[in-house]
């Protein structure tokens, strides 16, 4: 009988404890694969098993919150809903929108480098964090940035650690700026049938208050909103004063109506956590039995390029749910079978078809066994070579996550 | 031979030899560099690229120049070599009005851009004060900030794509939505010591519907300070935020009359932008806030000529100083806001033993100070007194939890001041970028780096 070796696993207290355990691996030749919330493990490629899960959990210290400063520091483990939590006792937060947040980890959540769908509003995540620690592969650890808001001293270097996906080292700290957080948040859900959708996503992206976020979505069934409507449904968020929620609202009302949208619902208890579900659904699994891909680009073709990976899965007899992004470009498109062994004989032809439209959609959910066989992250970048290079210097011995990455890194 | 070369690749009218045309090249606003021994304009990307094979074939260094008005010797030619002016590069290439972006070239004027898409309802963020001369690819080197990147963030939060020449004249793109490394993040602030930039997708904002500036005047410098700290912790942001004090009002008056009270101890020039209602309610909030910290004057401008003039008051502060000094040292210090009232209390400290006079004008919102220390470049003891106060201000900001440069950069001016806030580890960390883009240290050297930073050991 073959046992296999149980999978060693550290979870170190103590960044001083995490930088012995890294070196030591990295003298040793021992590969490591470096765990936040998990929450993201279905996204990237299927990876063989590494010599030492390091778990960053253990790191779970909100360093400082600097309430009048508006600048806080926290261990790179804290769960990004713990520090939300924190951030709102003193009416504050910094807009790190990902999947499954209660178990998501600040560190994590920012080394995936997720766009965040309240980016055009606020900015993206990377652009809250000011100052940062990271413990390189030799057990080096670096400091980069400070505690203040504006900062040019030397490069950026936390640009260049968030979203590297762990394979350049390994954050134990960030510093980020903070807003004030809104007073209010309400959600508007309306029903939207196919036809009517290119008008409402135009009156959507002209409205005078911005909205804090935009969906159009199809399927998802109740896990995005409720209702099983499969023919399609917006889902707006506003955020702000009470005076700036009920003028979105009354804009929003009127603006739908005229691209022959009739009702929208408001939903202000449990705007936020609809908003939590919306994010969720981006990297929902089918059992076994489903891949969701992510395509990034432009707001103006966001519907076009949902449309073209959906009619791409649906021809070749796939399910598909679909959710799109309507102020930032971003599509979800995950395509599911009833089962897996009919899905396994469907998604081969499929996944080449769709990788000739978008050579740059990624995989960014799945637990699926055949996604092994795909080429999770699309056509290496321009520059990949120069990212190799960097991924050589700051990782030569390839301890860190290795082949998590695009282009082999 | 070098000139050849490069006249055969770009044309006669791209390149530069004669002595006097060399001279001014070395020169950026802060200080005087080497003499290059060549200064090219180009055209295109391509001439860039083929520029800078010729340049490494022949071992000359590089150095990338905007307009020249860096404040710390960013573009000064340390070593000489080949200045690369974009002057001639200076268009909007292409306008994306329905997605709000622009493509640029790294040689158009900031403001230009901001006027060029007005028609649009658009403009873009960062709006440092020499924005009526320096460029978008200056403004890219420095990660250049400005009053309004209070609230819109500064360069590296509006850049989208990258267009760039590397160390070998090779071109490569990066874009925010690329899968891989943020090498957009990494190069912009990078003061161009990592590759050039020849062209920029930039994000524009919408104008808002409605533009307030206020301005308050206070007897005590504290209380302005304070003043500040109370509209940030009372949960607004506004899109900008600044200050002045005694000794900068009354030349900034003179030369600009926009209205300024020359008798106040410090003022604070305010300005937020939003819908109408909410305007009005932040209004009546800052008012009460002024007020509780002792505003001795508070009044709102009345239309669009007073709001220009106040901060064409507040942008040519500057050049304002020529009345009240031959020279100013301007330095550029960044504590956390809570901390402003010592900080400012450390500029004084550092700089009345010494019996120089400083003035304050500088972005209090996000605690960004820019003391300017007066004093007449004759003087050999003054100049030594004014960097000597210099250090004194930058080791005050870093005790005080803050850093040494918050928008001018590190150039040359900062180079060994680095080691106040990193580590060696931290610096040789960041060296090992610099192992990558500039292995043979051909790219703006003596840039950022102490001397003596050299490529890491790996273990």
């Amino acid at each position: 009988m073959i046992v296999e070796a149980a999978q060693e696993r550290l979870v170190p207290k103590t960044v001083e404890q995490l930088c012995e355990i890294v070196a030591e691996c990295d003298r040793a030749g021992r590969s490591v694969r470096i765990e936040g919330g998990k929450t993201l493990s279905g996204f990237g490629p299927v990876l063989a098993q590494a010599d030492l899960v390091l778990a960053t959990i253990g790191l779970n210290a909100i360093i400082t919150h600097e309430h009048h400063d508006l600048t806080c520091a926290v261990q790179s483990g804290v769960r990004v809903a713990q520090l939300a939590a924190a951030l709102a006792r003193h009416g504050q937060f910094v807009p790190i929108d990902v999947p499954l947040c209660k178990r998501a980890t600040v560190g994590g959540s920012l080394a995936s480098g997720w766009p965040g769908p309240r980016r055009h509003l606020y900015g993206r995540a990377r652009d809250f964090v000011i100052g940062s620690q990271i413990a390189l592969a030799d057990g080096t650890l670096a400091y980069a940035g400070g505690m203040v808001v504006k900062n040019v001293s030397g490069y950026d270097m936390s640009k260049l650690y968030i979203g590297s996906f762990g394979t350049l080292g390994i954050l134990t700290r960030l510093n980020f700026k903070t807003l004030p957080a809104p007073r209010r948040r309400r959600a508007l859900i309306a029903p939207l049938p196919e036809a009517t959708r290119s008008r409402a996503v135009s009156q959507i992206a002209a409205l005078p208050v911005v909205p804090a976020a935009a969906f159009c979505v199809e399927g998802f069934g109740k896990s995005v909103d409720g209702t099983d409507d499969i023919d399609g449904r917006v889902l707006l968020y506003f955020e702000g004063s009470d005076e700036i929620v009920d003028r979105a609202t009354l804009q929003t009302r009127s603006a739908l109506g005229r691209a022959g949208v009739p009702e929208t619902a408001i939903v202000d208890t449990g705007a936020s956590e609809s908003f939590d579900r919306s994010l969720n659904a981006c990297i929902a699994n089918k059992r076994g039995r489903s891949i969701t891909y992510r395509s990034l680009g432009l707001p103006g073709t966001a519907q076009e390029r949902a449309v073209g990976l959906r009619d791409v899965c649906n021809r070749h007899e796939l399910f598909t749910d679909v959710l799109f992004d309507v102020m930032n470009g971003d599509v979800f498109v995950r395509a599911s079978e009833r089962d897996a062994e009919r899905f396994a004989a469907k998604i081969g032809l499929c996944h080449a078809e769709l990788r000739a439209l978008e050579p740059h959609a990624v995989i960014v959910a799945s637990d699926a066994p055949i996604r092994a066989t795909f080429e999770p992250w699309g056509a290496p970048p321009p520059a990949i070579e120069k990212m190799r290079a960097l991924k050589a210097r700051f990782d030569p011995h390839g301890t860190l996550n290795a082949g998590r990455f695009i282009g082999g890194i | 031979m070098l000139e050849q070369r490069l006249i055969d690749a770009l044309g006669a009218d791209a390149v530069k030899t004669a002595p006097e045309d060399l001279a001014v090249y070395a020169f950026d606003a802060y200080s005087e560099g080497k003499l290059p021994t060549a200064v090219v304009q180009p055209g295109s990307t391509r001439d860039v690229a083929a520029a800078v094979k010729i340049a490494k074939d022949c071992g000359e260094p590089i150095v990338a120049r905007g307009a020249g008005t860096g404040l710390c010797g960013g573009a000064i030619p340390a070593n000489g070599g080949v200045v690369f002016s974009f002057a001639r590069m200076n268009r909007v290439l292409e306008l994306d009005v329905p997605n709000r972006r622009a493509r640029v070239q790294p040689g158009l004027i900031n403001l230009d851009l901001s006027k060029a898409v007005a028609h649009a309802g658009l403009f873009y963020a960062p709006d440092p004060s020499s924005q009526k001369v320096s460029t978008i690819g200056g403004n890219i080197g420095t990660n250049a900030g400005g009053p309004h990147c209070l609230s819109y963030g500064t360069t590296v939060n509006h850049v989208l794509e990258l267009e760039i020449v590397d160390e070998n004249g090779d071109v490569f793109t990066t874009s925010v939505d690329d899968a891989g490394y943020d090498l957009t993040g990494l190069l912009v602030g990078s003061e161009g010591t990592l590759g050039m930039v020849c062209s920029a997708w930039v994000r524009l904002l919408r104008m808002p519907e409605t533009v307030r500036v206020w301005l308050a005047a206070f007897d005590d410098v504290n209380a302005a300070s304070a003043a500040v700290s109370g509209i940030i912790g009372a949960g607004i942001i506004p899109t900008a935020l600044e200050m002045m004090d005694r000794v900068m009002l009354p030349p900034i008056e003179a030369a600009f009359h926009a209205g300024y009270p020359t008798d106040a101890a410090a003022v604070l020039l305010i300005e937020n932008a939003g819908f109408e209602d909410e305007m009005n309610a932040h209004e009546s909030q800052i008012r009460d806030v002024m007020k509780e910290h002792g505003a001795t004057t508070w009044r709102a401008a009345r239309s669009q000529a007073e709001r220009d003039a106040l901060w064409a008051g507040r942008k040519g502060a500057l050049g304002a100083t020529g009345r009240i000094a031959p020279n100013y040292y301007i330095q550029d210090v960044v504590v956390p806001r809570t901390k402003l009232p010592q900080a400012l209390q450390a500029v004084e400290e550092a700089c009345a033993p010494q019996g120089i006079i400083a003035g304050n004008v500088f972005h209090a919102g996000d605690g960004n100070l820019h003391p300017l220390l007066l004093y007449d470049r004759g003087d050999r003891k003054q100049v030594a007194a004014v960097i000597e106060a210099g250090n004194e201000i930058l080791k005050a900001a870093v005790d005080l939890g803050g850093t040494i440069s918050g928008e001018h950069g590190i150039g040359y001016e900062k180079r060994d001041t680095l080691t106040r806030i990193f580590s060696t580890e931290d610096l040789a960390t960041m060296a090992r970028v610099r192992d990558v883009f500039n292995p043979h240290n051909a790219l703006n050297p003596e840039k950022i780096f102490p001397p003596g930073v050299g490529c890491a050991e790996v273990r």
